[in-house]
This record gives C-alpha cells, sequence and structure tokens, in this order.
C-alpha cells in the first residue's frame, strides 16, 4: 500500500450566492493518477484554485507528506510541490523550451550572466527524463499541441513537483498525441509523482486512472475504483439523476442515436471546390432541406477553416457555394446571413459574443436590421422577439435579459448565440464544435434545440472532433488534410469505428 | 402588485443613480466648490464653467464616439486648429459665414476621414494613425495660415459659436444639442448598438454582419466634423484663427472621456458621461482658480483627479478581482 502524498480536509468555500464547495476531503497516494470529475459549476476548478493558491479556502487543510501547508499564492504552492498544468497552457511562444522551463529564475554562472550552457543541459536532462529528444533551443511556438503540454510537466519537474494538477490537460490534443501525452504521465506515475487529473472525456478517465473521485454541487459524491465501472455509472454519479431515454444514454450505450430524420431531396446549400489554398482543398458537398450534416476529422484537418469559409468568405480561395439553388458570392458574414446563413462559432467567447454587453444586445445583434424603422431600434419589439425565445430556448435567467452574457455559464452563453441566429430568421445553421466546453446536462439541451431547429424547417451542418457527436448526424462526412475522406451515412454507421477508419 | 413593483423600479433606478460613481463624483465636486469658494455657485461663474467647457465637451463627445470602438484620436486638437485657420481666412477673404460654417466642418470631417482610411484600410493602429496626423494636420494649418494669426471680425459668425441668448450662450445650446443627439444614437440607433458591438468584441461583431470597417470611418469622420465644430467656437470666443491654439486638446479630450467612465479598451461609457467628465475637469480648474492656486501644482492636482475618478468609477481598471466581485454581486441581486 502507497502512502498518502496529499491530504485535502474539510476544504469549503463560498462565493457571494454560491457554496462551491462544502466539507470536501480527499487522499492522494504516491505515484497515483487519481481523476476528478464532474460537471460544469461542480466545484472542480474551485478546488484546484485552492491547490494552486490561486484562492484560500474558507476552512480546511491541505497536507503534503504530513505537513500542513498554507498557500497563499501561486508561488507557494509550487515551491511546496504542487504544480498546476491549466488548460490554457502558460508557455510563451517566443522563448525557447530551454527557457520557458527555466523561466522563473534563469540560473547564473559565476560572472552574474544567466548560464545559457548549463540551462540548455539541464532542460536536455529533463527532456530525456520525461522519455523524449528535443532541440532545446526550439521557440514553443513551433511545437505541437502535445509537445506543449509536456514541456509544462518538465517546467513541473524542474520544480521539483510532488503532485501534479491537470485541468483538462487533453482538451486540445488530437486523438494520436493524447495517447503519446499518456504515456509519459504513466510513466511519471511509475517514479512516484502523483497526479490529480481533471477531464470531461469519461473515456480517458477510464483508461488512464485507477481511481476517480465524483463532485456534484460542490460536494463530494464519492471515490471509486475505476476496475469494472463502465462510463455509465460515472455519468450517473455526475448528474446524479437516471439518464433513461436520454440522448446522451444511448450514446453511451453504443447505440447511435440519430438526432434528425435524414432531411429531404431539396438541396438548401451546394458548395462545389472550395478551397483556401492552406487547410481546405477541393471540397465538395450538398446541404438537404431538414438534414443534419456533420463534417469531422482530426483536430486541424480543415473542418474548422471550412466554417469559417462558407459563413466569412474572406480566405475563400477558389470554388462556389449555391443558397436555395441560386448562385451566391460570400464576401462577408453580412453577405452570408443575408442568404439566412448562421454561424455558432468554435470559439465562443471570443467569436460568438460580446462578453461585456448584456444577452438582450447580444442576441439582437444580427437581426439590427430586421429590428429597426429606419436607422432606429424598435426597443419594444426588440425585448419583445428576445424574451420569446429566450423562454423558447429555456435560457437560465431568461427573467433578466439586461445581465452581461459573461456571468452566464457556457451552456447557457451557447444558448445565446443560438437565439440571436433565430432571431435573425436564418435557415441553415452551421454550429461549429456545438458542445465544447459544455456540461453533460446542457449538452443534452443544445442537441433538442438543434432537433427543434430542424423540426422547424431549418437545416443543420455540425463540424465537430467529437466523434460521438458525429455519429448524430443524418451524414458524416470525415475530413482528412483539408479534403472529404469519405462519406457515412447514418443508417451505415455500427460503431465509432466505422468512422474511425476514415481519419 | 402593479405598485409594487412600480415601487420596486422607483427604488432600483434611485439605486443605480446612488451607485453611479459619475453623478456622485459630480455632486461631491460641486459640494467642495461651493464650500472653497462662495463665488462658486454664483449665476455668473455657472455661466462661465458652462461657456469655457462648451468646446471640451463637444470634443469630447466626438472623440468618446472613437473611444468606443476601442480606438483612440490623437489629432482632434490639431483638426480644431485648423478649422479655426480655415475659417479666419475665408472670412477674411468675405466669405458668407454660412458658407464657412459648412466648409470648415467639411474639411474637418474629412481629416477624420483620413485617420479612419489609415486605421481600417492601411490598418494602422489608431494611436500611431492619429499621432501621424496630429503632426500632418497641424503642419496643414501652418501652411493655410501663412503668417501670423489672424483676426476674426464677422459679427454673425462670432454672435452664432459665441453670442448671448438671454438665459445663457449659444455654445451651450450647441454643446447640449451635440450631447443629446450623440446620447440618443448611442442609446437608440442600429449605428450606436454596433459601435458598442465593435468595441466589446470585434471579431464576434464582424461574424454577425455588422459593418465593422465602415462603421469605424463614419466614426473618425463625425470625430473630425466635431472636433471642427469645436474650432470654430473657439475661433468665435477668440475672434482669431492660429494653428497655435487647442494644443493638448487630445490629453484633455481622452481625459474627459476616461474620467467619464468609458474604457479604452471600447464597448463602455455613454456621450452624456464624457461631457460630465469634461464638465467635472473643468470645474475643479475654476474652483482652484477661485482659490487663486498657480498653475503648476493645478496640473498635478488635475493629473490626480484622472487617477482618482476612474478608480472611483472603475472603469480604467482591466477587470481586477474586485471588479469581478462587483459584477457577481449584482447578478445575484
Amino acid at each position: 500500500m502507497a502512502r498518502d502524498v496529499l491530504e485535502i480536509r474539510h476544504l469549503d468555500k463560498s462565493y457571494p450566492g454560491v457554496h462551491a464547495l462544502q466539507d470536501f476531503s480527499l487522499e492522494i497516494e504516491e505515484g497515483e493518477i487519481h481523476c476528478l470529475l464532474g460537471q460544469n459549476g461542480a466545484g472542480k476548478s474551485t478546488l484546484v484554485k485552492m491547490l494552486s493558491g490561486i484562492e484560500l479556502p474558507d476552512s480546511g487543510e491541505i497536507y503534503l507528506n504530513g505537513e500542513k501547508l498554507e498557500l497563499k499564492n501561486p508561488i507557494d504552492a509550487q515551491n511546496m510541490g504542487i504544480f498546476t498544468i491549466h488548460q490554457e497552457l502558460s508557455l510563451i511562444p517566443e522563448l525557447s523550451i530551454a527557457e520557458n522551463i527555466f523561466i522563473d529564475k534563469l540560473p547564473k554562472n559565476r560572472f552574474h550572466v544567466i548560464d545559457w550552457k548549463m540551462i540548455d543541459a539541464k532542460a536536455m536532462e529533463l527532456l530525456e527524463w520525461l522519455g523524449f529528444k528535443m532541440d532545446v533551443k526550439t521557440q514553443v511556438k513551433n511545437l505541437s499541441m502535445a509537445q506543449k503540454a509536456s514541456i509544462e510537466l518538465a517546467k513541473a519537474l524542474h520544480h521539483d513537483a510532488k503532485v501534479i494538477l491537470l485541468d483538462e490537460p487533453t482538451a486540445a490534443l488530437p486523438a494520436p498525441e493524447v495517447k503519446k501525452f499518456f504515456q509519459i504521465l504513466q510513466n511519471m506515475s511509475s517514479k512516484g509523482i502523483s497526479f490529480i487529473f481533471i477531464s470531461h472525456r469519461l473515456d480517458e478517465a477510464l483508461a488512464l486512472c485507477k481511481k476517480a473521485t465524483v463532485l456534484r454541487d460542490g460536494k463530494r459524491v464519492g471515490t471509486f475504483d475505476i476496475e469494472g465501472k463502465d462510463e455509465k455509472f460515472l455519468v450517473k454519479a455526475m448528474i446524479g439523476q437516471d439518464l433513461k431515454s436520454s440522448i446522451i444514454n444511448s450514446v453511451l450505450e453504443g447505440k447511435a442515436v440519430q438526432l434528425g430524420n435524414g432531411g429531404t431531396d431539396e438541396v438548401v446549400l451546394s458548395a462545389k471546390g472550395l478551397s483556401n489554398g492552406v487547410h481546405v482543398d477541393d471540397i465538395s458537398f450538398d446541404l438537404h432541406k431538414g438534414e443534419i450534416l456533420g463534417i469531422t476529422g482530426l483536430v486541424g484537418s480543415g473542418q474548422n477553416d471550412l466554417a469559417l469559409m462558407l459563413f466569412d468568405g474572406k480566405t475563400l480561395d477558389k470554388g462556389e457555394v449555391s443558397i436555395f439553388g441560386k448562385k451566391v458570392s460570400i464576401k462577408r458574414p453580412k453577405d452570408a446571413i443575408k442568404h439566412s446563413l448562421g454561424l455558432l462559432p468554435e470559439e465562443r467567447k471570443s467569436q460568438g459574443l460580446v462578453l461585456g454587453m448584456s444577452v438582450m444586445h447580444n442576441s439582437s445583434l444580427a437581426s439590427l436590421r430586421l429590428l429597426s424603422k429606419g436607422s432606429l431600434i424598435n426597443r419594444v419589439l426588440e425585448g419583445k422577439s428576445v424574451l420569446n425565445l429566450a423562454q423558447k430556448v429555456h435560457l437560465k435567467g431568461a427573467d433578466n435579459l439586461s445581465q452581461p452574457v459573461r456571468s452566464l455559464s457556457g451552456g447557457n452563453q451557447q444558448k445565446v448565440v443560438l437565439t440571436k441566429w433565430l432571431l435573425s430568421k436564418c435557415k441553415i445553421l452551421i454550429f461549429s464544435e456545438p458542445t465544447r466546453g459544455i456540461d453533460m446536462g446542457a449538452k443534452e439541451e443544445i442537441y433538442g434545440l438543434i432537433k427543434n431547429f430542424i423540426d422547424d424547417g431549418g437545416s443543420v451542418i455540425i463540424i465537430t472532433s467529437e466523434i460521438s457527436e458525429a455519429i448524430m448526424c443524418d451524414r458524416v462526412l470525415v475530413m482528412n488534410h483539408g479534403r472529404i475522406a469519405g462519406e457515412v451515412l447514418h443508417k451505415d454507421i455500427k460503431t465509432e469505428d466505422s468512422i474511425l477508419n476514415l481519419f | 402588485m402593479e405598485f409594487n413593483s412600480l415601487l420596486k423600479k422607483s427604488k432600483d433606478s434611485l439605486k443605480n443613480l446612488l451607485t453611479n460613481f459619475l453623478v456622485v463624483v459630480f455632486a461631491a465636486v460641486i459640494v467642495i466648490g461651493a464650500i472653497a469658494s462662495p463665488y462658486f455657485l454664483t449665476k455668473r461663474n455657472f455661466g462661465n464653467i458652462l461657456q469655457f467647457s462648451s468646446i471640451i465637451s463637444v470634443m469630447a463627445v466626438g472623440q468618446f464616439f472613437v473611444v468606443v470602438t476601442g480606438g483612440i484620436d490623437l489629432s482632434v486638437g490639431s483638426i480644431a486648429a485648423f478649422a479655426t485657420v480655415v475659417s479666419a481666412v475665408l472670412l477674411r477673404q468675405g466669405t458668407n459665414w454660412v458658407l464657412v460654417f459648412f466648409f470648415a466642418l467639411l474639411l474637418s470631417a474629412i481629416w477624420g476621414l483620413l485617420n479612419g482610411i489609415l486605421v481600417t484600410k492601411a490598418k494602422i493602429a489608431p494611436f500611431v494613425a492619429t499621432l501621424a496626423t496630429q503632426s500632418i494636420v497641424r503642419g496643414c494649418a501652418y501652411l493655410v495660415q501663412s503668417g501670423s494669426l489672424i483676426g476674426i471680425f464677422n459679427e454673425k459668425f462670432i454672435w452664432f459659436f459665441s453670442g448671448d441668448i438671454g438665459f445663457t450662450q449659444t455654445p451651450v445650446v450647441l454643446f447640449l444639442v451635440v450631447m443629446v443627439i450623440a446620447q440618443c444614437f448611442m442609446k437608440y440607433s442600429t449605428f450606436g448598438r454596433s459601435l458598442y458591438a465593435i468595441g466589446g468584441n470585434r471579431e464576434a461583431a464582424r461574424l454577425s454582419g455588422i459593418p465593422v470597417n465602415s462603421s469605424l470611418l463614419k466614426v473618425y469622420a463625425i470625430n473630425g466634423l466635431l472636433s471642427g465644430l469645436g474650432g470654430l467656437v473657439m475661433a468665435a470666443q477668440l475672434t482669431q484663427g492660429s494653428s497655435l491654439l487647442a494644443k493638448g486638446y487630445e490629453s484633455d479630450t481622452i481625459a474627459a472621456v476616461v474620467v467619464g467612465g468609458a474604457s479604452l479598451a471600447g464597448g463602455t461609457g455613454s456621450p452624456v458621461g464624457a461631457v460630465i467628465g469634461g464638465l467635472i475637469m473643468y470645474m475643479i480648474t475654476n474652483i482652484m482658480n477661485l482659490l487663486t492656486i498657480p498653475s503648476e501644482p493645478q496640473m498635478v492636482v488635475k493629473g490626480l483627479v484622472i487617477i482618482l475618478a476612474v478608480i472611483a468609477i472603475g472603469d480604467g481598471v482591466p477587470r481586477t478581482k474586485k471588479r469581478k466581485k462587483l459584477s457577481t454581486k449584482k447578478t445575484d441581486n
């Protein structure tokens, strides 16, 4: 039996209006990879903030190797041996690998000049310990996501970390790189370093960890041995209710649920030979009325460029697009909107919303012309229309449309973006990674809303790198290196592999 | 039920007013002034304050339009000076003053448009683009003037921009009209809404179909126009045109806008706020003048006031923990 490295005892933290973490205790063994599961708002990030010294707990203690810790700031935590790797990596792209590892204190030689030779040699050593060879003088911006994540690990090693917190480290990693990254983690854990692993992806938790602790509404639901458990069990623990008849449940059972109803024969959007000279190469497809068309592929296969190209037109090099049988020329988003297209972009916060603006004003942003007489906005009409739609999409906080979008959860923010396009009366919606960063419960709702849109006569393109999402579509196009590698109809989807094989 | 909700509403609006630091600061300055000098609250002194701050007020409204989009305009003082010179030259030649009025405003708007083109088409950062035009426009003002300052003797022109109309003076009416129109534009028009969106998140605004570049062109042109208008008032008040006028007005207008609650990051604030910000700054100067404080310490105080006002209003700080907490509290209520 390995001994406990980290002990968390009765941690408690409240924010105004929320009891974010209640009487939370947890023990982490030496060399263990411990998974922390929970929906958004369950308290995971609050716990991370306590452990990494970003915020102080209201009460409770943290012990490392039997010693009580007072973590007043992130530097304290690092010095004590708790290193946090955040979802947004904190590397500086313009600096080299070695410089990034030693960034907080560059060692100097006896002339008080930075000792580059030693830095490079030590960095090399650390990387070799992790199990790979690289030129440590390479600028970090030239590395792949997995390599960057590994550099963070090297940084943690350099800080002599005992426990490493991984906050959704794989969110930006393409599938093959995840495997490699996990190997490094396992290698490190066998050498005695402990990990707390936070992820939305249950399959990863099952593959990597032996134990998982589930959080719900700020409380610890339980700690489970993962062996013998399946995803369904964990999801149930996370959501706290039975999933029967839900979409997510069917997906977990391995059934390929069909979100739409297949659509009609009428073509509403037709793309021919789209290229942008870089990531998208000679793409042609038709979208039918009432259809949900999935476009998937590994991250970076060009599917998200395709979305922006269709909607923005700025990067379109070659090719033509017809909408409702008419050839259209889309030079800017305004043109696309005129042709009743709408885009729910991949980067919701930086592309989809004006975070400081109210829910109401965000919702009406694409429909200002529809809502105004001359150049003046009809504010009564605006209020009524937005409220009507906000209730239709079950927006939490529909009673307070003047609150800034910033204060909403990810799922509700996505609903605001959807409201924006519903208000503009668009007929074709392009969803780019529609449920990224959205928790299970809200995911289900978003899928329901996509279905409603189809039922109301719309057509949908879903661009996604989640295969479980792709197999819900009526038809799936798989992209690979900017080209369409294959097309699968829903009825031909047996398992996820039928799509994966085309990657 | 009805009554209760009405009561709640009026309570809320009272609370909003009191939590609106700008109004509190504004009132505080008036109180301080009244205590500091018995002369401060007299009708004549207040008339003076309004009259002298009318130029800055008009120009602050213009600067606000640029700032709300996340930009900045350093050329406003130069454009104002150019407008004084052009109007003085034309009036000397005997041109009809109404024609002079329109022509000077047209040229000012064109200078603004040039700023807009540099920002949107040449994609130069607003700070740098307008730093360049600041120099160019003032240089052109020198060239047009070609000699020492030019006096203005057209009485109609002087009356229109600086005349007495009994209870107040024309420039005061002028800046109030400009302010009210701008405020309505920002609040009720699609254009105003677009500007808030562009300043809040340019990419999201663009992807929502907002015409970003043409809006920015308009914004810089409007600022040019209002700077020119400020210049015309100045020309009439001083009865001269000179390329040396309105130096440092870019900092005064930016200070007014920022003290008035707009963030230089864009997306927040209002034209009325900018005007109140300008008035606060001018009243403080006025109080110090009444107390016969020499101009050097005045500069120090003015600087401190900017810092204090911005901290109090809370919009100069990008987004610290404190502000986050404040905003979560607000939504909880």
